[in-house]
């Protein structure tokens, strides 16, 4: 039997339990990411430091990252809270978590025992390790979000 | 559907233009000033009285942050005259410190570096150590070192650990 149509999706059917599926991973994902940007944002200089601590970038490199990264996630969490431009955001979201899997990768490779620097930069620490376990869930959220979607809209 | 493909990966590109240029637009200055090295040890003049004209950036609301240095690092930068500071408390650097690593604990920070200023000229490099990595306490005081004026200031996250683990000379009490 097909699911419920619900008003105002395009395409084909989509049962109840995957429309709140779908808008849980949308809002936990953008709620997230939102609130990590705008935190980041707060002191660009803390953040900075933070990106410093991998030692991947020139000196330069990691200001930029700090004053650009956190704007780039919260412009698409909120793309992600509104509802609005979703596969696009949820792909841009997913190739970010990529990046910083990369990094963290690196950091538990070279023995490194740094603070992630992804929520509240400067405050607690968070080893990288777990950073790179959590990154994977969040990784996973990104792709189901985008997978639903384009399920809603095919 | 290689066209709706190629339409979400081209609007990705958009979102990730427009936080860019948002951020570039909030924090331009900043940006601009570490390209251009003004964020950096290099600068700012040191005055006849050996305190720096725009301390850590302060007159002109710009971030200096401590820059995370490697063991190897620090070996090399002993070698040129850096000083060591030693951000735990009195008891635990009594017990063992890097030589020559001059004692500062974060949590006497404020009443200590009035001295410290006095003896040690701003344009020195400074090097902060505490417990290893997820130990604050030497961020602490590298910035705190950084509000004083100084303008090279390190942190060695590896610390004491890591330091004592590799089997090199450590040293107890005062130096």
């Amino acid at each position: 039997m097909a699911g419920f149509r619900f008003g105002g999706c395009k395409g084909g059917p989509v049962s109840r339990s995957g429309l709140y599926f779908y808008h849980f991973c949308r809002l936990f994902l953008g709620g997230l990411f939102l609130y990590a940007g705008v935190v980041k944002a707060s002191d660009v200089t803390v953040f900075a430091r933070d990106v410093a601590n991998y030692q991947l970038l020139p000196y330069a490199w990691n200001y930029l990252v700090a004053a650009t990264f956190p704007y780039v996630e919260a412009v698409a969490g909120l793309l992600l809270v509104l509802n609005f431009r979703v596969r696009p955001a949820a792909l841009l979201l997913a190739l970010l978590t990529l990046l910083f899997m990369v990094a963290l990768a690196s950091v538990v490779a070279r023995g490194m025992d740094i603070d992630c620097g992804c929520f509240n930069p400067g405050q607690g620490h968070t080893s990288a390790a777990l950073a790179l376990l959590r990154d994977v869930g969040i990784l996973v959220l990104a792709l189901l979000t985008l997978r639903l979607r384009s399920r809603m809209l095919s | 559907m290689k066209a709706m493909t190629r339409r979400i990966w081209y609007e990705a590109g958009i979102i990730f233009a427009l936080g860019v240029v948002l951020g570039l637009a909030v924090n331009i200055q900043m940006v601009i000033d570490a390209f251009a090295g003004r964020l950096t040890s290099e600068q700012p003049a040191v005055t006849a009285d050996g305190k720096g004209t725009d301390p850590a950036g302060e007159e002109t609301g710009l971030g200096i942050y401590p820059v995370p240095v490697l063991l190897d690092e620090v070996r090399e930068l002993l070698k040129t005259g850096a000083v060591l500071i030693d951000a735990r408390a009195v008891e635990v650097y009594d017990a063992g410190h890097l030589p020559q690593a001059v004692s500062l604990p974060a949590e006497n920070l404020y009443e200590l570096l009035a001295d410290f200023v006095e003896q040690v000229p701003i344009d020195t490099t400074l090097i902060v150590y505490c417990s290893g990595f997820g130990c604050p306490d030497s961020e602490n005081v590298a910035e705190g070192l950084l509000d004083e004026g100084y303008t090279d200031v390190r942190v060695y996250e590896g610390g004491f650990p890591e330091w004592r683990d590799s089997g090199l000379a450590v040293a107890k009490g005062a130096p």
